[in-house]
């Protein structure tokens, strides 16, 4: 025991000799890793840096004047079928139930599939709708009446047939962790335009998180403070945002106080930049339990719109979330993230095929999400807010045959060739579609737009040349879209 | 060898093509000759006469082979005639008075001519004259007629007797109602413009056809008439369009601007629908295909309130400030305003009253100092009256004006109505009237107006917005429209009518 002792002592000798070391020879050292390391140089992130200041109030600046200030990203977890929504493919119909063509097999890599599976023709019922003449599916019944709002991506592509790595992918532009994602990018090159909220904000439903976790929507090697903040969706929109008993608002500021006092001193020796996060987001949270309830309360809206929405006040749902994405764009949150779960169609049960278990997710969804673009439009807020809906991949023309056994109902496998995203307002056309498949919707044949070409365009959108706007990390500068990217000038008003 | 080649062959279109080259090189060489001449004859430098004759035998030769290259290449067809002859014997003139001066002067025959003397000056200054005038020629049949004093400017220009710069006049109009586009002259003949017409015009026919007028183009060039009315698919101007782009027949040429796959659309319409000269699209039948290609051409909501697809660009793209003085920013942000910098280089800024709902008439003296650079302003729920619209009036650069939950009036509107660059305006529950929507319609640059919850009626929304195709005035629902949305089915496009909850 005394040995032990003596072990520990000499270790907490050691370590404070080291410490001391590097406080006294390696400060300098430090701090100019520290500046290279902060001193970005994609966005004049001026202030970003600057002392003990909270890092989200000093905006940065950039490229180019923004078209969309704030964005919406809806993303549906585990892949809507574009065949049954978007993608009509009368060709598919004639080919139902007959073998897929070995062209479409060879070298070609599924997540379920193997062997020769069968064609499986579109479930929903097709018509064109608005002045534009956009295809849509019966499934959708709402997003009819703002077909002229949006521009549809009907040949999107992606490397990846598993959803974690595709979702990374997606949000981060890189199939393996550790990256920024789209909304930090965007709060770190932007800044946020209200101090009492987060400039990022998270809100999931489906009653799961989506399968990459919370690295989709993190900050990577940014700031910490740059990373989405989840919200719930029913009930306190963040948990003991409320003072307990006996703890008034006076004392908890006077604690807020002394903690960022200390830390700012803990900052001012060892100059750790997720100090500076932590210091901000205790201020924050401090202005945030005043900010949020009020931003989140839907009980002063409207009936009409609580109606359109699909939604009763204190109960959660992705009709909810589309509300609250409203709201808080309405008090300037720069990009607000939307995941629902259980979209993943493979036909195994009653709730993941492309029949009824996809029309009942598209019941729950179309109206809030057509509701969430007429709202926006009607407030003056759709010209500047860019509405994203889409996933990580498609879905196969091909009946999924796992185990080489035909599922108990319609489903599809993950598909990576072609599938179908959409964009309105920030910005984008009106009323227009972009790209094209093949008369199986298999490949697309005009016009393709990659994941990372997508990256490319939101952030252009935002004002940023996606190939300048990056950030020295471990000696080199990254970007979102890594080496690639095209911006899709085509879709841009 | 040379009899094949005064055929279009090959070999004799790639030595024509040299002309433009070697055309340079007689002009440079005359004019050289006659400015040492000069100098010579005025005392100012001293060199021999062989100088002189060297270069003027150079300039011979060059005229020359310029003259058999232009020859060459007017093979290949497409040049004014007229003027093309004119061009032809002027050249040939400067290679022979070149020749002339220079015989005239050379050590072996010029002894032997009688008169030489006498006629080396007048041969040397009409080659030079004839240099100036032919290439003159070759410009306009390069360029154009006219291209060279198209744009001089006043008062030579009236003193020459010219009329005005034309302030590009056909500039094509923005459709605002595709329906009533006349198909040939607001959809076809503007691709043609800009595609077509700067090889197939008055001066510059190439393969004989004419573009730049209807009859012409129906008439054809010299491979046959370029479309068969009834038939996009079989007219020669469609199929060239769609040939790989490598292809020689390929139209237009590879490396020149091409038609997008719309305009090739509406191009191959027009002509199935029978080509016609003064139809409009509303009285032709639009295929399923096509009305993407019409919708790209934007206009094609104006009744449904959508507003048009294609919008020009906003003033803040081109807007250009001096930079702010972070002292005066600093106030604002003391005040609890948010200001961001627009985008780099430009200087504009946006100012954000969200954290400031205390703000009042009283703190907009704030923003005075920034009155150049601020672009965007939100202004929503805060205390402010039609007092600090007086202020507001102020920020010339103005773009974006968030007035939303606000007391301002339609007095307050009239203040500022004037702003030069105003785009959005944002009037979601406040007092305005229908006043002061007709009052601010009136703004040539403003496109979007909100009113929801304000005091303006449907009828004036209604009679503003037929007034004023352009500016697209959003309302509220009316509780018809939201019922229809809940009904599920509804196929109609948006379009936010009159009438507020």
């Amino acid at each position: 025991m005394e040995k032990l002792l003596r072990e520990l002592q000499h270790a907490d000798v050691l370590r404070q000799t080291r410490r001391h070391f590097l406080q006294s020879a390696g400060f300098g050292l430090g701090t100019l890793g520290l500046g290279s390391l902060l001193g970005s140089c994609g966005p004049s992130a001026a202030g970003d840096a600057a002392g003990a200041g909270d890092p989200l109030a000093s905006a940065g600046i950039p490229q180019f004047a923004p078209k969309a200030k704030r964005v919406i990203y809806i993303h549906m977890a585990g892949a809507p079928s574009q065949l049954e929504l978007f993608d009509y493919k009368p060709e598919l119909e004639k080919y139902h139930g007959k073998d897929c063509p070995a062209e479409f097999l060879e070298g070609k890599k599924f997540a379920f599939i193997q062997g020769v599976p069968k064609m499986l023709g579109p479930q929903g019922k097709f018509a064109r709708y608005g002045q534009s003449g956009a295809w849509l599916s019966d499934y959708l019944p709402h997003l009819q009446t703002v077909a002229d709002e949006i521009t549809f991506l009907k040949a999107m592509h992606t490397d990846q047939f598993n959803h974690a790595p595709a979702q990374l992918l997606l949000h981060t532009g890189s199939a393996r962790l550790g990256r920024p994602s789209l909304g930090a990018w965007a709060v770190y090159g932007l800044g946020s335009e209200n101090r009492n909220l987060p400039g990022f904000i998270v809100l999931a439903s489906g009653g799961r998180q989506p399968d990459a976790g919370k690295s989709v929507y993190g900050a990577g090697f940014l700031p910490s403070v740059y990373q989405g903040v989840q919200c719930r969706t029913g009930g306190d929109p963040v948990l003991y945002v409320t003072d307990p008993k006996g703890m008034n608002r006076n004392i908890r500021k006077q604690t807020i106080e002394a903690i960022n006092e200390i830390n700012r001193q803990t900052y001012e020796e060892v100059r750790d930049p997720e100090i500076l996060t932590r210091i901000s987001q205790y201020e924050m949270a401090f202005r945030m339990q005043m900010s949020v309830p009020e931003v989140m309360d839907v009980s002063k809206e409207p009936q009409f719109i609580l109606d359109m929405y699909g939604v009763k006040p204190g109960e959660g749902s992705f009709g909810m979330n589309c509300l609250l994405a409203r709201k808080l764009v309405e008090n300037d949150v720069r990009f607000v993230q939307l995941f629902d779960w259980g979209w993943d169609g493979h036909g195994t049960n009653a709730t993941d095929n492309v029949e009824g278990g996809l029309r009942s997710k598209c019941e729950i969804s179309d109206r809030p999400i057509a509701a969430l673009i007429k709202d926006l439009k009607m407030r003056g807020l759709l010209e500047e807010t860019l509405v994203v809906f889409g996933a990580e991949f498609g879905r196969t023309p091909m009946q999924e045959n796992r185990n080489g056994v035909v599922m108990p109902y319609m489903g599809r496998d993950h598909h990576l060739e072609a599938y179908t995203m959409w964009m309105a307002g920030g910005g984008v056309k009106q009323g227009h579609s972009h790209g094209e498949t093949d008369e199986l919707g298999y490949y697309g044949v005009k016009d393709r737009v990659h994941v990372h070409d997508l990256q490319a365009t939101i952030l252009h959108l935002m004002g940023f040349d996606h190939e300048k706007f990056t950030y020295p990390f471990q000696g080199r500068n990254f970007r979102l879209t890594d080496t690639e990217g095209k911006v899709v000038k085509q879709v841009i008003a | 060898m040379l009899v094949p080649l005064l055929d279009a062959s090959p070999w004799a279109l790639f030595i024509g093509r040299f002309h433009p080259v070697l055309v340079h090189l007689p002009i440079g060489f005359l004019l050289i000759a006659a400015l040492i001449e000069l100098g010579r004859r005025t005392g100012k430098i001293a060199v021999s006469e062989s100088t002189v004759v060297f270069v003027l035998f150079w300039s011979a030769v060059s005229a020359t082979f310029a003259c058999v290259a232009g020859y060459l290449l007017s093979l290949g067809g497409g040049y004014d005639e007229d003027l093309l002859g004119a061009h032809m014997w002027k050249g040939i003139g400067v290679a022979v008075f070149a020749w002339v001066a220079w015989l005239v002067k050379s050590d072996r025959i010029g002894s032997k001519i009688a008169f030489g003397k006498a006629v080396y000056l007048p041969a040397f200054a009409a080659a030079v004259v004839l240099t100036m005038t032919a290439g003159h020629d070759g410009g306009s049949l390069t360029h154009g007629d006219g291209y060279l004093t198209q744009y001089t400017p006043e008062p030579f220009r009236s003193l020459a007797g010219m009329d005005p710069i034309e302030e590009k006049a056909k500039e094509v109009k923005p459709i605002t109602d595709i329906q009533q586009a006349v198909v040939y002259k607001d959809i076809v003949q503007p691709i043609l413009e800009a595609r077509c017409t700067q090889c197939h015009n008055a001066s510059k026919k190439k393969g004989d056809l004419r573009m730049d007028e209807l009859a012409l183009l129906m008439k054809g060039g010299e491979n046959g008439p370029a479309l068969v009315p009834g038939k996009g698919a079989e007219s020669d101007m469609i199929k060239r369009c769609l040939l790989d782009e490598s292809d020689d027949n390929h139209m237009p040429p590879k490396g020149k601007p091409q038609l997008s796959t719309e305009q090739i659309a509406l191009l191959a319409w027009w002509i199935d629908q029978g080509a016609p000269a003064d139809k409009k699209v509303s009285e032709l039948t639009v295929p399923d295909p096509v009305k993407p290609a019409l919708a790209s051409l934007g206009g094609g909501s104006a009744s449904g309130g959508s507003g048009a697809a294609k919008q020009k660009e906003s003033a803040i793209a081109t807007l250009k400030v001096s930079p702010a003085k972070e002292a005066d920013i600093q106030a604002l942000r003391k005040a609890g305003l948010i200001v961001n910098t627009l985008s780099q280089d430009q200087n504009l800024l946006e100012v954000s009253a969200v954290n400031a709902p205390n703000f009042t008439d009283k703190d907009i003296a704030l923003l005075i100092p920034l009155a150049e650079q601020i672009t965007w302003l939100k202004l929503g729920g805060t205390q402010i009256t039609d007092g600090a619209l007086k202020d507001v009036a102020k920020l010339k650069n103005l773009t974006k004006l968030h007035l939303e939950h606000t007391a301002v009036t339609d007095n307050g509107l009239a203040e500022i109505k004037a702003l030069p660059h105003l785009e959005y305006l944002n009037l979601i529950d406040t007092k305005v009237g229908d006043a002061g929507l007709k009052n601010i319609a009136a703004s040539k640059t403003l496109r979007s107006v909100y009113i929801w919850q304000s005091a303006v009626t449907d009828s004036a929304v209604a009679q503003t917005g037929r007034q004023n195709p352009a500016l697209q005035i959003v309302n509220g629902f009316s509780q018809a429209e939201v019922a229809q949305f809940l009904k599920a089915g509804d196929s109609t496009a948006t379009k936010p009518v009159a009438s507020k909850k």
